[in-house]
């Protein structure tokens, strides 16, 4: 009979030097361990805070782990430490939907996110972790000819960058999802869907865990339960950033990156930067696994909803962002009857299917539907927020690129359309077409 | 489904509402600067916590009113003065 | 088949007097009225009913109650029925949902060879490349996949909801539950009991003599009284902000033809009375089928008749736990030996293959059984609380999470999730929550209700070896070590890892033992790990049953009839279905060009202007000049939100010193309503102007063409409708066909001479149809939006949204003197201001030079190396020029007249096209719309 606290810990490697890389992760790793019943050593250490580090990134989630990862692995800058004030994949990266597609509006934003879907083909060999990403196509529904013409400016504006995708009409939609319902006498009915074979959905904890394995591998400290509750910041013009207070001590640190969803205010507030974001929830639910019947993901802008289905057989939904922002991840019943309305719409077959449970993750909105990235008016902190409510697909992208910015000092061309100034000079970007409901 | 005290028709589901936002003071358009304008057009306080913003009634009676409302716990209350300024 | 059923015992719940046939995997069953499917297969000596998720090991009755997570079957069309739960229907066909080729033999149980190399979270550690392979790899991982089976064409069923208004809802009908019902009655409250089992009593129904003449007392009384309203098998799925409170109701439907119905109720307060959860306990096979926890013996026993086995080992914790004893001995179940964990006793394993043969105890005997019932531990449902911000609290005494503290003053927490009791205790802890429901309700200051404390009670979590915590996502507390092991250490890493509490019994039977192994590995104090939140919904609730009856209005004209017998070809324009041709639209617009044609354009947005500041209202929302429009004159304008960004466009007229009327865009009708009361309300609360939408109040038919003149001249009686009169741009005020009051004004959206008619809506059909009668001998001919489109495409008039976007100031849309930047203020005026001189792209006309191409709309427009530099927005096959035309969006240094751009095609290739001197290509000055 076990009762707590008497017996010992197990975690006796939790501190302390370490090879170079991680035990790798193989089928045979599996038989030999398996075989020979020995554990997997652990994939991260915790660690005592020190009071100084080159690089602190504020956000243990797939944009803090992935920033702090390609640091290391790309630039060799490993004195970093990721701070987080609970567990790490946290936040948003651990409560969205895992959609990942590069199906956006405009060039640059096609350009972007398909740089973000092109690392994340490669990453289970770049992190040797299994991330899973199942590329099983992705369809966005077109229920009027305006939102027709909508896919058909993106299907065009990807295929000049190279990305695949294409308008198609009812009947291959009808192939691709045999229960979606595209019969014409539907309240809304389907008239066709911009299908990108590129996109497809991911184990987004895999991703979390991938990176904070690899990042820690490679010397950067992951500090879970540290909360910053302020941010140093020495007077001129413009100021400079000098550390950080965090709940287990003071750091001190040249360069401090806001990579926080939900809170990038409360961050930026500490540093005095002013940003243009309001937070919502974005909710999200999860049926009773059934047999497999969905193969793709399945997105409608009119409709406000999107779907699809794990291999284990339950269906994700998701829909568009609480219509007040909030900072409560509470979940409400209208979000589930919606989401539950719009998808018989779609799929009427599956009434008798079961939700099991639903959350909310917190969003930061936008008012061009594009993130913040970069440096800020405080000289050393640098920005990687206002991702709304498709961050998760561009963890990778913005990972390398805030890496190559704090290496090099120079915004790479790919992220400029995404700095705070724009909200300045008025050069808002042109997203607003592909995020009506954008998953 | 939180409950808006609407200060004309009493507490009605938040559905039949627009959340307007918070209000900000709008600069002179003569005299103002794009950094100024551009500041009022996007910058926001976004508290997590009591803050005081607009609401419209649009399924009921279509009046714009103001209350504070907890954006960590989403508790509602009604403002004293139900003027909007 | 040897049959287990016992003789009538009194407080079951079957009746003998009713069998029920059915099918189990295609064989031929039979049980009675009032017995679970799960009770009637036992009862027939069914002892396996499902495989696991993983390992594929056969499962047999765990708990015998809504929660137990290895009695899952598909019954009919309907997958993952809680079978423990589901009472038999006739002809009911229920068959296990992942098993292959039959429960019986099930070829994926090899997975248990490979089971130590099947760690939590192997997947991560594999299948990594090659990557091509990955789909292959998909596959094999989806065999895992468990659960039932959906039909593509299955049938939707009907599903309703329903408002509630009651001032006290009291989830649970337990003891405590049927006393807050009783007393928040007694004390005036309106009261809904909401009890997940098909009958009221929670733990007396399977009581002895006196909890059941407790029972039917308290069922009588709650009977007895009308103002409480009963929902047996249903469920409180969640309570949300401000005590919104749903419930799922399953029962009392079948009448009305309805599978379920959800209750939403703005509670005034919500009494939690769910009871205890019986916890397993985590040894090595405790998985086997044969191992049940003491309540489902009980249950089974009592309520079904049903003899659970013929050799028992019962180890027990607890009081309930020896009653299990009592009952099984009453049942003629040999007991071989009782293990008592509050004298130290415990056991080690449970051993067989398909199910228990024999248990070895703590202190290495072995003792053969067929039948191993543990009764070790409770767990408290907390979720409701939990979702109204309650955090429980470890009680290590009780060894139970007991509810915190913090409760908001309108959910009361009573019964056994509070504390432990004898009967009469229980009920009266609920009859003090229910008195004090009731005064909270009527708007009492809350008052505190006396604990309820928690009975001592040994903590008993796991034996010395392993077993499952989590028997639906097969994880044992091995699999939960290795994880901490790994670094997944807190209780969210842990269970994201392992996915422990993540399937489909929601974590009730889960969480504490996966929480107590975190406990134990990383050597803390159960209370100090913590537990992972709650989530809505408390129970599993069906799509249809949230969506219920889908309404979702659609909007049509008074003259829709008429379009659909003259063969309209629908067009689903936002809420409106209207017509977008009636067959021929090239044709409909050569005709409107060439004679005269209708168009019903009443879903155009219209607005009532009143007041002696109108005129200040619209020179603050137009981007032009209002003030000194005269009296029956009308001006186009457009309106800017703040930031310069065009959001919608009209036309609005004068029609008396302190009266206007406003039309907008068909969808923006409501936003700009909306935009117009801000400003009054908000921004300018001095200005005396009265708003009234009038959208649907009026039906509006646009006459267009050479002609319409013409016709409308044998309708109009009393209004001059010569060129010199009534010009462009005017408004009149008219009879038409008999209809007094009626709106005209000339306006050219077609680029014809044209009149726009408002005619009260009811009227609307017969004015169509007096123009269809006096247009016939002019040649005239009914047109849809289609056509529309193509006329205001040859004439450069612009569509909202379409040709401009989420970025499109007024200075790009081809507006000129329609910004008059000179004006003191206006929404938008400062952006505009210095938008000037920018390169943002400008709207043009553009004729692909072959003009038999009729470029596909949103084309991208590039040059030299595939850099766009605009798109088509606009294209259409022209009918008048007999040519393609179309509007774009280029960037200024292109836009240059005469300048040629290329298209890429679609379907590959590309076309050039030449932009034109002005957006409009017919008719560039207007004279046939100023005749």
């Amino acid at each position: 009979m076990g009762s707590n606290g008497q017996r010992q810990a197990v975690n006796g490697q939790r501190t302390g030097a370490r090879s170079r890389l991680p035990a790798k992760y193989s089928a045979l790793a599996l038989v030999k361990r398996g075989a020979t019943h020995s554990d997997w050593p652990l994939s991260w250490r915790t660690h005592e805070l020190r009071s100084r580090y080159d690089v602190v990134i504020v956000g243990a989630g797939v944009h803090g782990l992935a920033t702090a990862y390609y640091l290391a692995a790309n630039h060799g800058v490993t004195n970093v430490a990721v701070l987080d004030k609970s567990y790490l994949g946290g936040g948003g990266s651990g409560r969205n939907t895992a959609i990942l597609r590069a199906n956006y509006l405009t060039p640059e934003g096609v350009r972007f996110y398909d740089r973000s879907v092109k690392l994340y083909e490669n990453l289970a060999s770049t992190l040797n972790f299994n991330v899973m990403f199942s590329q099983r196509g992705h369809l966005t529904l077109a229920h009027n000819d305006s939102s027709l013409r909508t896919m058909r400016w993106r299907a065009e504006v990807n295929k000049l960058q190279g990305v695949d995708s294409e308008v198609i009409g009812p009947d291959e939609v009808k192939r691709l999802a045999p229960y979606l319902d595209v019969s014409t006498h539907t309240r809304y009915p389907i008239l066709g869907a911009l299908y990108h074979p590129p996109g497809g959905i991911i184990r987004h904890d895999a991703v979390n865990w991938g990176y904070a394995r690899a990042a820690d591998a490679l010397g950067v400290e992951i500090h879970q339960n540290t909360q910053v509750v302020g941010i140093d910041v020495a007077a001129g013009d413009p100021g400079k950033v000098t550390g950080v207070r965090t709940t287990r001590g003071a750091v001190s640190a040249p360069v401090v990156i806001n990579c926080t969803a939900g809170w990038a205010t409360t961050i930026a507030d500490l540093a005095g930067v002013a940003l243009p974001i309001t937070t919502h929830p974005l909710q999200a639910a999860v049926t009773e696994p059934v047999k497999v019947f969905l193969r793709t993901v399945v997105v409608s802008g009119s409709l406000h909803v999107y779907v699809s289905q794990t291999d284990r057989g339950e269906l994700v939904f998701g829909a568009s962002v609480d219509p007040y922002p909030s900072y409560s991840t509470r979940g409400s019943l209208e979000f589930i009857e919606e989401v539950a309305s719009h998808v018989l719409e779609l799929m009427p077959a599956i009434a008798k299917l079961r939700v099991l449970r639903q959350w909310a993750g917190l969003c930061d909105m936008t008012p061009d539907y594009s993130p913040i990235m970069g440096l800020t008016p405080v000289d050393g902190f640098l920005v990687d927020v206002g991702w709304g409510t498709y961050g998760f697909k561009a963890g990778p992208v913005s990972g390398e690129a805030m890496a190559e910015l704090v290496a090099t000092g120079k915004t790479p061309e790919l992220i400029e359309p995404f700095t705070l100034s724009r909200f300045d000079t008025g050069d808002l970007v042109g997203e607003k077409g592909a995020a009506a409901v954008g998953h | 489904m939180i409950s808006i005290p609407c200060p004309y028709c009493g507490p009605r589901n938040s559905g039949e509402f627009r959340h307007v936002g918070e209000s900000r003071p709008r600069p002179d358009p003569q005299t103002t600067t794009p950094q100024e304008w551009r500041s009022y057009l996007y910058l926001r306080a976004n508290p997590q916590g009591w803050t005081t913003e607009s609401w419209y009634h649009a399924a009921g009676c279509r009046r714009f009113f103001q209350l504070e409302r907890s954006t960590d716990t989403d508790e509602v209350r009604a403002l004293a003065d139900r003027n909007m300024t | 088949m040897t049959s287990y059923r016992l003789p009538p015992l009194p407080g079951e719940e079957i009746d003998r007097a009713q069998p029920i046939s059915f099918t189990w995997n295609g064989k031929p069953h039979s049980g009675f009225a009032g017995d679970t499917i799960v009770s009637a297969l036992a009862a027939a000596g069914v002892r396996t009913f499902s495989r696991s998720l993983k390992y594929h090991r056969p499962r047999g009755v765990l708990t015998a109650s809504f929660v137990d997570p290895n009695c899952t079957l598909q019954v009919d069309d309907e997958p993952n029925v809680r079978a423990a739960h589901r009472r038999l229907g006739p002809g009911m066909t229920v068959t296990s949902q992942n098993a292959w080729p039959t429960l019986e033999f099930d070829v994926k149980a090899a997975n248990q060879l490979v089971g130590r190399f099947l760690t939590p979270g192997f997947y991560y550690k594999t299948f990594m490349s090659p990557r091509p392979l990955w789909p292959a790899y998909q596959k094999v991982l989806s065999r895992f996949a468990v659960g039932g089976r959906t039909t593509r064409d299955a049938p939707h069923g009907y599903y309703d909801q329903r408002f509630a208004h009651v001032d006290v809802v009291v989830a649970g009908a337990g003891p405590a539950g049927m006393g807050a019902a009783l007393a928040a009655a007694e004390a005036g409250a309106d009261v809904l009991l909401v009890e997940e089992e098909y009958d009221l009593g929670g733990h007396l129904r399977w009581g002895g003599a006196d909890e059941l003449a407790a029972l039917a007392a308290l069922r009588a009384e709650i009977r007895a009284r009308p103002d409480i309203e009963v929902l047996p098998n249903s469920v409180v799925t969640g309570r949300y902000d401000h005590n919104w409170i749903a419930v799922l109701q399953r029962s009392g439907l079948r009448d009305s033809g309805v599978v379920e119905r959800l209750v939403k109720i703005r509670a005034g307060v919500l009494v939690v009375a769910p009871g205890l959860i019986e916890r397993p306990y985590v040894f090595e096979g405790n998985d086997l089928p044969g191992v049940m926890l003491g309540t489902a013996v009980r249950r089974l026993i009592n309520l079904y008749g049903v003899r659970p086995g013929a050799r028992a080992v019962v180890m027990t914790a607890n009081p309930e736990g020896d009653a299990a004893v009592a009952d099984l001995r009453r049942a003629g179940v040999e007991i071989t030996r009782v293990v008592d964990a509050r004298r130290g006793e415990d056991i080690r394993r449970a051993i067989g293959h398909g199910g228990v043969r024999e248990v070895e105890l703590g202190d290495g005997t072995r003792v053969e059984a067929d039948l191993l019932t543990v009764s070790i531990g409770w767990t408290a449902p907390t979720s409701l609380l939990n979702m109204a911000g309650n955090s429980p609290v470890y009680d290590a005494d009780a060894a139970r999470f007991r509810p915190g503290a913090a409760m908001p003053p309108d959910v009361i927490a009573a019964g056994g999730i509070v504390g432990d009791g004898t009967t009469s205790d229980l009920v009266e802890h609920g009859r003090e929550a229910g008195r004090e429901a009731a005064r909270r309700a009527a708007g009492g200051e809350p008052q505190a209700i006396q604990d309820l404390s928690g009975a001592r009670h040994p903590e008993v979590f796991r034996a010395d070896t392993h077993g499952f915590v989590d028997y639906s996502e097969d994880v044992s507390s091995k699999d939960v070590f290795g994880a901490v092991r790994e670094g997944y250490e807190s209780a969210e890493l842990a269970k994201r890892f392992t996915t422990a509490t993540m399937g489909p019994s929601q974590g009730k039977l889960e969480l504490v033992n996966t929480i107590s192994v975190i406990a134990e590995a990383t050597g803390s104090l159960l209370a100090d790990v913590g537990t992972t939140v709650w989530r809505p919904p408390y129970a599993p609730l069906s799509l249809g049953a949230l969506a219920g009856r889908s309404s979702e209005p659609s909007r049509v004209s008074a003259m829709h009839r008429w379009h659909v017998e003259h063969g309209m070809v629908p067009l689903v324009a936002g809420q409106w279905i209207r017509p977008d041709s009636y067959g021929d639209p090239q044709a409909e617009a050569r005709n409107v060009r060439e004679r005269v044609g209708i168009i019903d354009v009443t879903p155009l947005g219209k607005l009532d202007l009143r007041g002696p500041d109108v005129s200040r209202l619209l020179e603050c929302v137009y981007t032009n000049t209002w003030a000194n429009l005269a009296v029956g004159s009308v001006r186009y304008g457009v309106m800017c939100a703040e930031d310069g960004v065009v959001f919608d466009d009209g036309v609005t007229g004068r029609l008396g010193e302190e009266q206007y009327f406003m039309s907008t865009t068909s969808s923006g009708a409501a936003a700009v309503w909306e935009w117009l009361e801000n400003w009054l309300q908000t921004a300018h609360p001095e200005w005396q102007v009265h708003v009234t939408p009038v959208t649907t109040a009026y039906a509006s038919i646009n006459v267009a063409g050479p002609r319409s003149r013409d016709l409308m001249s044998r309708l109009v009686e009393d209004v001059d409708l010569s060129g010199d009169a009534f010009e462009y741009m005017r408004v009149r005020t008219g009879t038409v066909a008999g209809v007094e009051d009626c709106l005209m004004w000339r306006i050219g959206f077609t680029g014809e001479l044209s009149y726009e008619l408002h005619v009260p809506a009811s009227y609307g059909l017969h004015v169509w149809e007096a123009l269809m009668a006096a247009g016939a001998e002019l040649g005239i001919a009914p047109f849809g939006v289609e056509a529309q489109r193509i006329l205001r495409l040859e004439k450069g008039h612009f569509i909202v949204g379409q040709d401009t976007d989420g970025l499109t100031k007024a200075g790009s849309a081809g507006l000129g003197g329609l910004v008059r930047l000179d004006k003191d203020d206006f929404s938008g005026k400062p952006e505009l201001v210095w938008a000037q001189g920018t390169d943002a792209p400008l709207l043009v006309a553009l004729q692909p030079i072959d003009g038999t191409v009729v470029p596909v709309e949103a084309s991208q427009i590039v040059v030299g190396d595939r850099r766009i530099v605009g798109r088509v927005t606009s294209s259409r096959m022209s009918p008048t020029l007999g040519r393609s035309i179309c509007l774009a969006q280029l960037a200024p240094e292109l836009a240059d007249p005469g300048t040629t751009v290329t298209i890429v095609r679609p379907e590959g290739g590309t076309i050039d096209a030449v932009v034109m001197a002005s957006l409009a290509q017919v008719d560039p000055d207007g004279v046939r719309l100023r005749a």
